[in-house]
């Protein structure tokens, strides 16, 4: 059974479209990020599942029941907001029950629940402060135990991270997917942050314009890009424009680019005769190769501590380098080669 | 100078000023009040010669300052409570939602408060009386009370519901709370502070406002001010009039401190962002 299904959805808010047709499932203890830039849409695919919006049309399932038409108070989500939202008057135990205390639970489940939770996220010392007592990632952790207590079909994460320092976020994210997992919880998690929902998720829905523009795992998405915008919104990537010259034997393409002919192999064929192609900075290999020799003038060097840096210019197009070995490239020149499997085709250029 | 000594300095400034605005005057009616009618306080003593608490038990038990207390400490706790009730809606709209011509409105429910409290009396008590509300003298003042100060509980709710934080109105929600749920723990408590400085500034300014107690009240209805009034008039007697001007004033300044308290112990977390 799926724990959420989200069927055509669309939102319009007069002439502007905040989303788009948008259609997915979400499967019992599956993690899927919502990931875009601001605009995108992602928040507002939120809203509607938690239902605080109604879909201009199209259909939400929460556990396979039609749910599109019911108020988020009764429906069986519950959301991790940005900003914690707390209730700054309530004891940290006292925010912990809440949601039970509205189910009007029996007392001893309702007791049983809350020990469950605050030992779960390590809160049994901080239950009888308040909110403002505690730290942020303290009142991060209480957020999410309030909508744990609640045992819901599917968790809602509205960027629950950002407003943690860097070290703490990735200890957070950790901690927010292991229990996800003991729980065995379906989450949907929105995030801009590309990093987070490569190191969290089972599944990356990648939106754009309000919709989605690609949905796979943090592999696929990272590995095999379609788009130029997921290309460019997930790691870093030099997109070229390339025209399909031939056919080199099986899965093998010969393309002419700015910075030259390159050989490209695919498992799937380029989607027209004109499209876009990349390839990882860090796919670079150092030194001549069988195919794809490039040679490049560095124009810019940055050290990044693990690797560096070059920005270089091939037949006067800019392109992006990453070496692991600092020592390369000091020259103002280097040679390299692209593997064939590294050059990753895109969309048609229209 | 160091900071320290600016700070001792300012602070000596502020506390003089203090004794000049408020002790000096308190002092003064304190004394009056005490005058003993046997021999006048004449300009040439610096104290009264003669103190005693003879005018506080004349006023007492010979004129109508029993009604007039029960009269105002009636009718102001009313006003108070009618005027937070009526203000409510219009501040709620003001406060959390748009609509277009917003600014314009929150202006136009300031306006009442420029026009001189006199002349709006003047010409409320004639409506009042086409309604045929005189009858009712205690009614119609708190109608007309309620009427005039609603301006001033419509600004301070309109900001207090500006205050509530959406994000807890949703999360409410979002744990199944019913909309009753909801306004106790997302909307009452960032609105305590705001009904209470509401509740009390209608409850001082009906309290000591004159002119509409006055036009409607007379000549049956006292009040405290329609009552120090008549001792300013033609038999103005000061000591008189200095009891009655404290007893006007003392409640409020207690209400005022208490207020103060009430505020600084409302929950910080409640206005800062996190929490």
């Amino acid at each position: 059974m799926k724990a959420v299904s989200v069927k055509n959805a669309s939102m319009h808010f007069g002439d502007f479209t905040a989303v788009q047709d948008v259609s997915f499932d979400v499967g019992e203890g599956e993690f899927i990020t919502l990931l875009g830039p601001s605009g995108c849409g992602k928040t507002t695919l939120l809203k509607m599942i938690s239902g605080f919006l109604q879909p201009s049309s199209g259909i939400i399932e929460i556990g396979g029941k039609d749910v599109t038409h019911v108020p988020p108070e009764r429906r069986d989500t519950a959301m991790c907001f940005q900003s914690y939202a707390l209730f700054p008057h309530l004891s940290v135990a006292d925010n912990l029950q809440f949601g039970l205390k509205q189910k009007r639970l029996l007392t001893a489940e309702r007791k049983q629940r809350l020990q469950d939770v605050a030992t779960k996220l390590d809160l049994t010392a901080q239950l009888d402060k308040l909110p403002n007592q505690l730290s942020g990632g303290q009142q991060q952790r209480v957020a999410l135990g309030r909508a744990l207590t609640m045992r819901p079909s599917v968790v809602l994460f509205d960027e629950p991270l950002s407003n943690l320092d860097a070290k703490l976020r990735d200890s957070v994210r950790m901690e927010i997917r292991k229990i996800q997992r003991d729980y065995n919880l379906a989450a949907i998690y929105v995030t801009h942050d590309q990093g987070e929902a490569l190191a969290m998720s089972d599944r990356i829905l990648i939106m754009n314009n309000g919709r989605i523009e690609q949905a796979g795992t943090p592999h696929e998405i990272y590995g095999t890009p379609n788009t130029s915008f997921v290309a460019d919104f997930i790691g870093d990537a030099n997109i070229l424009d390339a025209e399909v010259i031939g056919e080199e034997g099986a899965g093998r393409w010969r393309l002419g680019t700015q910075i030259g002919e390159l050989i490209a192999a695919s498992a799937a064929p380029p989607v027209a005769k004109t499209l876009k192609v990349c390839w990882r900075p860090e796919k670079a290999q150092f030194g001549p190769g069988t195919e794809n020799t490039i040679t490049a003038d560095i124009t810019h060097r940055a050290f990044q501590g693990n690797y560096t840096d070059l920005f270089v210019m091939i037949a006067s197009a800019p392109q992006r380098v990453q070496w692991r070995d600092n020592a390369v490239g000091l020259a103002d020149s280097l040679t390299m080669h692209i593997r064939p499997e590294d050059i990753i085709f895109l969309e048609a250029i229209a | 100078m160091t900071r320290l000594n600016l700070n001792k300095i300012l602070l000596w400034a502020l506390f003089g000023l203090c004794v000049i605005w408020l002790v000096i005057p308190f002092t003064i009616a304190i004394l009056w009040s005490l005058v003993d009618p046997s021999q006048p306080w004449t300009p040439d003593h610096l104290l009264p010669p003669s103190m005693s608490f003879y005018r506080w038990g004349y006023l007492w038990a010979h004129s109508s300052l029993k009604i007039a207390m029960f009269n105002s400490y009636m009718l102001a706790p009313s006003v108070a409570i009618v005027t937070l009730t009526l203000a409510m809606p219009t501040a709620y709209a003001l406060g959390r939602i748009n609509f277009p011509g917003k600014e314009v409105v929150k202006l136009l429910v300031l306006l009442p408060l420029v026009v001189p409290g006199f002349v709006t009396a003047i010409f409320f008590t004639a409506i009042l009386f086409q309604l045929g509300l005189n009858a009712w003298r205690f009614g119609a003042i708190l109608f007309a009370h309620s009427i005039l100060f609603l301006p001033y509980a419509i600004r301070i709710m309109s900001v207090s519901f500006e205050t509530v934080r959406q994000d807890h109105i949703d999360a409410a929600r979002d744990l199944g709370a019913s909309t009753f749920e909801r306004w106790k723990v997302a909307y009452i408590p960032a609105l305590k502070p705001g009904i209470m400085a509401t509740l009390l500034i209608v409850f001082i300014y009906s309290i000591e406002e004159f002119a509409i107690a006055f036009i409607v009240g007379s000549p049956n209805f006292t009040t405290i001010p329609t009552l120090l009034f008549t001792n300013l008039g033609a038999n103005f007697i000061r000591p008189n009039a200095a009891v009655i001007s404290l007893i006007l004033v003392v409640p409020n300044v207690i209400l005022m401190l208490f207020l103060e308290r009430l505020l600084r112990s409302a929950n910080p977390a409640l206005s800062s962002g996190k929490g």
